[in-house]
């Protein structure tokens, strides 16, 4: 692959890696690591990428399966996790958040993580289910199931915010 | 509007297409959304949000920080910044014969673009690195400002004990 084409299929997709990346490390920084470490490693076996037949396919699966090892890395080596940065909201300070696009993030960080990488794809990223599948490495049909089970939960909890807020008001 | 209604019913189930779900966001981005449906407003509001972050170097996150910083931090800054970027440029070995091609770590680069970014992500990091390891010195210039004034207590200790020995001597 010839640096203008590394450039155009790659480089110009770092964002939607980062997003990936992000979603998956919830970390800001780890995810600019891990877009980074991914550029170089497709940088040193570019002359295999002309085989590819979606290389944005190829990069995310990639990517990934770069930052799962990253996580999988880290509880081997019981360090502190990378994903260090984001901390899980307790009842109270759930209350105490008043944004409710910020509230609607944290139930979307909160899901599994096979279930937010696939409802980001879907939902942010616009990707086809044959897409998403192959970059999970799981079935179609699977994809469907978990995007299903990850677009209700997110119903449900909004609905439950918005129970709670009526009664906030009403007390 | 029941339309809408059965789309949203669709699309939590996971069943709509891409062109559905683009429909739907356009509807709920559109402003003009039925109040049943307004509690799912925001949340395609998060995933228009989410689709504008992007990948930006962290120098520009850096730099406007530093600028904050007083003098002396900006001088030392800038002194270690330079003795930062003399140590990347040696690391990022420039072959003697050509100047189209760079290595980095033993991997031959001769993508210009691709350099530059790589030269500038390892910079960032380097700044943010000496920006976190030079924080504690702030703190030690606070000290010696809340010493200066125990200097002081020799001087009264001197003057009290000058006194002590005059009111001996009567």
């Amino acid at each position: 692959m010839e640096s203008t084409q590394f450039n155009s299929q790659i480089l110009n997709h770092s964002d939607k890696l980062y997003r990936l990346a992000k979603s998956i490390l919830r970390n800001e920084n780890a995810a600019q690591d891990a877009v980074q470490e991914l550029t170089m490693k497709l940088w040193e076996k570019r002359s295999i990428l002309d085989e590819v037949e979606n290389i944005q396919a190829f990069t995310m699966r990639s990517m990934r399966n770069l930052c799962l090892d990253t996580i999988r890395q880290q509880r081997d080596e019981d360090e502190i996790p990378v994903d260090f940065e984001y901390v899980e909201l307790n009842p109270y300070q759930q209350t105490e958040q008043k944004d409710i696009a910020s509230k609607i993030r944290t139930m979307i960080n909160q899901l599994p993580e096979l279930q937010r990488t696939i409802i980001r794809m879907r939902d942010v990223e616009e990707m086809e289910i044959a897409e998403i599948a192959f970059i999970t490495s799981i079935s179609e049909n699977a994809v469907s199931v978990n995007l299903s089970r990850a677009r209700q939960k997110i119903r449900d909890q909004i609905l439950k915010e918005q129970k709670r807020m009526e009664e906030t008001i009403w007390k | 509007m029941e339309m809408m209604n059965e789309l949203m019913e669709k699309y939590f189930r996971g069943e709509t297409s891409l062109a559905e779900e683009k429909e739907l966001k356009q509807y709920f981005l559109s402003g003009n959304v039925s109040p049943e449906l307004e509690i799912y407003r925001n949340l395609f509001g998060v995933f228009d949000q989410e689709l504008t972050e992007k990948a930006v170097s962290p120098l520009a996150k850096v730099l406007p920080e530093q600028r904050k910083t007083k003098r002396i931090w900006f001088q030392s800054f800038l002194a270690t910044g330079i003795a930062a970027t003399i140590a990347i440029f040696l690391w990022v070995q420039l072959p003697p014969t050509s100047l189209n091609y760079t290595v980095i770590g033993g991997t031959r680069i001769d993508n210009t673009e691709f350099a530059q970014r790589y030269a500038a992500k390892k910079l960032s990091k380097v700044n943010t690195m000496l920006a976190r390891t030079m924080s504690p010195l702030k703190s030690l210039n606070k000290v010696r400002e809340n010493i200066e004034p125990l200097k002081n207590i020799s001087d009264i200790r001197l003057k009290m004990e000058d006194i002590h020995n005059k009111l001996q001597i009567k």
